[in-house]
């Protein structure tokens, strides 16, 4: 079976495609109002959870606020209005636990059948007395459920935008192996001279800068949608796109040579070169400044609880999938370009 | 010869090409001077963080110019006179060492005129030349390599720009964020792991450059 | 033949458009609340990149096709 891996590539991105879709996202809170309080009040806050159904069990619900790690406060009263809509009072103490004028408190809803969520700076609580003290603070959080059936983690900003995950890394993963691929074949080239290699580099580079370009327009579109702008010029954006570039003056170099072997040759020592400053670009640099992406600049990767176990069972697959895929256009376009070289060799001898 | 007489020879060589053809250094220099006072006279009150940007995109410029004809300016056949004598490696080593020497006086020179004309804002100044240093290496070995790439197509000129430009980008980025250190316009205590991140970069540029330069030059 | 790649490529571009970005601000689209339609965004977009690239790879077939017709 010679074209198993080609098979196994188109298999990996149906399922990364209709996992990543079908699986549905743990219940979440969307937002919540008002997200004003003070010290001492009878505080009521309406909260909209996202694919929840507080319906089903009203009685099994409870709620808290919590300030730092330490401090937090039950929900007196809880009111189902709807499966989405819950109206949650709570007494909030006299006085703040930490000596800050203003605390941020999160809101956290348990239940048995949505299991916990949590939002994040949910009321932003002022003191009024201006004291300190942890009276009416404790922390009674405790037996939280889990949400039970296979699900990925809801987080605020990002919502069902986390599926980018699936296919917006997996291009970047896959353009990285594939670029590898490329230099490789430029550095065998160099070796022995035999001009299938060159072929195959080049045919590896453009499906490498496909890749490239589609991460950029992707990485875009959930960039509007997350970060607020299309291109906000962060440094991430703007070395992956002057990444680009270097591929675009290899074709460039390439191209500008008429003899075919001495633009092989170059274009073999300008690839591997250009290879070595891609990790820089990419991964070097944007740790220098700040930066909104992930993984850069102060900022956490995608990892721990925001990449799950269910999400790695998608996410690994993507990437085999998309390389494998990627390196079925390549091996079609060399093909192509080889076909070519033959057919002039034969010109050229008759 | 050994390996370094022949690295000092061509060394020599290079110095006394370019004093032979002072018209090319002055010209780099008069570049400086003007684009110095340009900047100067846009500005009046140059701020720190348009001193440390055009600082260094001025030495950018000036030694993509000063090092583009450094494999562009040779004729055919003496190339190929001295290359069946040298060893390819002694030939990129005396390329890229003569044009740090280069670099470096020009560094120091746009440094100069740039505190003479428009005022210098640098507060760590011992950083500040380690920063020239090291930047001046890099661009010098990327531009070197770049120039030994672009020679050997006819529209060099161009190529030299679209090909270096994307790879000076990380050199240069490092270079502004450390600098932006030493002009106190950033307090980052942790600026060795910058420095060693450039002394990486130069590093394997070096060694990519040595392992592929042979491939490069025969033609 | 290009005029009509192009004017389909407009035609969907506009479809995904109007479908995916003005629905958004009701409810009722496919958990729109939830922004899928930025997921369902970025996979148009790339199999339109996969498909620009699949036109890329059958025009040098076809040039390649002329040069051996040419050449008999």
């Amino acid at each position: 079976m010679k074209h198993w891996w080609k098979i196994l590539g188109i298999f990996l991105m149906i399922y990364s495609i209709v996992a990543g879709i079908g699986i549905p996202l743990k219940p979440g809170i969307y937002d919540a109002s008002p997200s004003k309080a003070n010290t001492g009040e009878q505080f009521t806050m309406n909260a909209v959870g996202y694919l929840t159904q507080f319906d089903k069990t009203p009685d099994d619900l409870r709620a808290w606020l919590k300030v730092g790690n330490d401090f937090a406060i039950a929900a007196n009263s809880i009111g189902v209005k709807n499966e989405s809509t819950l109206n949650v009072s709570f007494q909030i103490p006299n006085n703040l636990p930490t000596k800050d004028r203003v605390v941020d408190a999160s809101l956290i809803i348990d239940s048995k059948k949505n299991g916990y969520a949590i939002f994040p700076s949910a009321v932003f609580i002022t003191n009024t007395t201006q004291q300190t003290s942890p009276e009416g603070w404790n922390n009674s959080i405790a037996d939280m459920h889990e949400f039970k059936s296979m699900a990925f983690p809801y987080r605020n900003i990002l919502q069902e935008t986390i599926r980018n995950l699936f296919y917006h890394v997996p291009l970047w993963f896959g353009m990285m192996i594939i670029f590898l691929i490329s230099a490789i074949n430029s550095g065998r080239f160099l070796m022995t001279k035999n001009q299938k290699f060159d072929h195959k580099a080049s045919a590896y580079a453009s499906v490498g800068t496909l890749f490239g370009i589609l991460g950029l327009v992707t990485g875009a579109i959930w960039a509007k949608h997350t970060w607020g702008a299309y291109w906000s010029w962060d440094i991430k954006q703007n070395m992956s796109a002057i990444a680009m570039l270097v591929y675009l003056a290899y074709f460039v170099l390439r191209n500008s040579f008429e003899e075919s072997e001495q633009s092989a040759r170059i274009g073999a020592v300008y690839n591997i070169f250009a290879f070595v400053t891609l990790p820089m670009l990419l991964f070097v640099i944007p740790r220098l400044t700040d930066s909104l992406h992930p993984g850069n600049g102060g900022n956490p990767g995608f990892g721990g609880e925001d990449l799950d176990n269910n999400m790695r069972m998608v996410f690994y697959p993507a990437i085999i999938g998309f390389t494998l895929f990627g390196a079925w256009m390549a091996t079609i376009l060399y093909r192509i370009e080889d076909v070519k070289q033959r057919i002039e060799d034969r010109a050229f001898y008759e | 010869m050994n390996f370094s007489t022949q690295i000092f020879h061509l060394i020599k060589k290079e110095f006394i090409l370019e004093w032979r053809q002072r018209y090319a250094l002055s010209g780099i220099l008069l570049y400086v001077l003007a684009t110095v006072f340009i900047v100067y006279s846009s500005f009046v009150r140059v701020p720190d963080t348009a001193w440390n940007s055009t600082f260094w995109i001025i030495i950018l410029f000036a030694s993509v110019n000063a090092i583009a004809k450094s494999f562009i300016g040779e004729s055919g056949n003496r190339t190929l006179y001295y290359y069946s004598l040298m060893n390819p490696y002694a030939v990129i080593l005396s390329k890229m060492i003569y044009n740090t020497l280069l670099l470096l006086i020009l560094c120091l020179l746009c440094y100069a005129a740039f505190s003479f004309i428009a005022g210098n804002p640098v507060q760590n100044t011992g950083l500040f030349y380690l920063i020239l240093f090291l930047g001046g290496t890099g661009f010098s070995i990327t531009f070197t390599f770049i120039s030994a790439i672009a020679a050997k197509s006819k529209n060099n000129a161009t190529l030299m720009a679209i090909l270096s430009f994307p790879i000076i980008i990380p050199i240069l980025m490092t270079l502004i964020n450390l600098s932006a250190n030493a002009l106190g316009m950033i307090k980052n205590t942790a600026y060795t792991n910058d420095i060693l991140i450039l002394i990486a970069i130069d590093l394997i540029l070096v060694g990519m450059a040595l392992i592929l330069f042979p491939f490069l030059w025969r033609d | 033949m290009k005029e009509i790649i192009s004017c389909i490529f407009t035609f969907l571009f506009l479809l995904t458009q109007n479908l995916l970005f003005a629905q958004s601000s009701h409810d009722q689209f496919m958990r729109s609340n939830g922004k899928i339609y930025v997921v369902i965004g970025v996979l148009i977009s790339i199999f339109i990149g996969l498909v620009l690239f699949m036109i890329f790879m059958e025009r040098r077939l076809k040039k390649l096709e002329k040069e051996l017709n040419e050449n008999g």
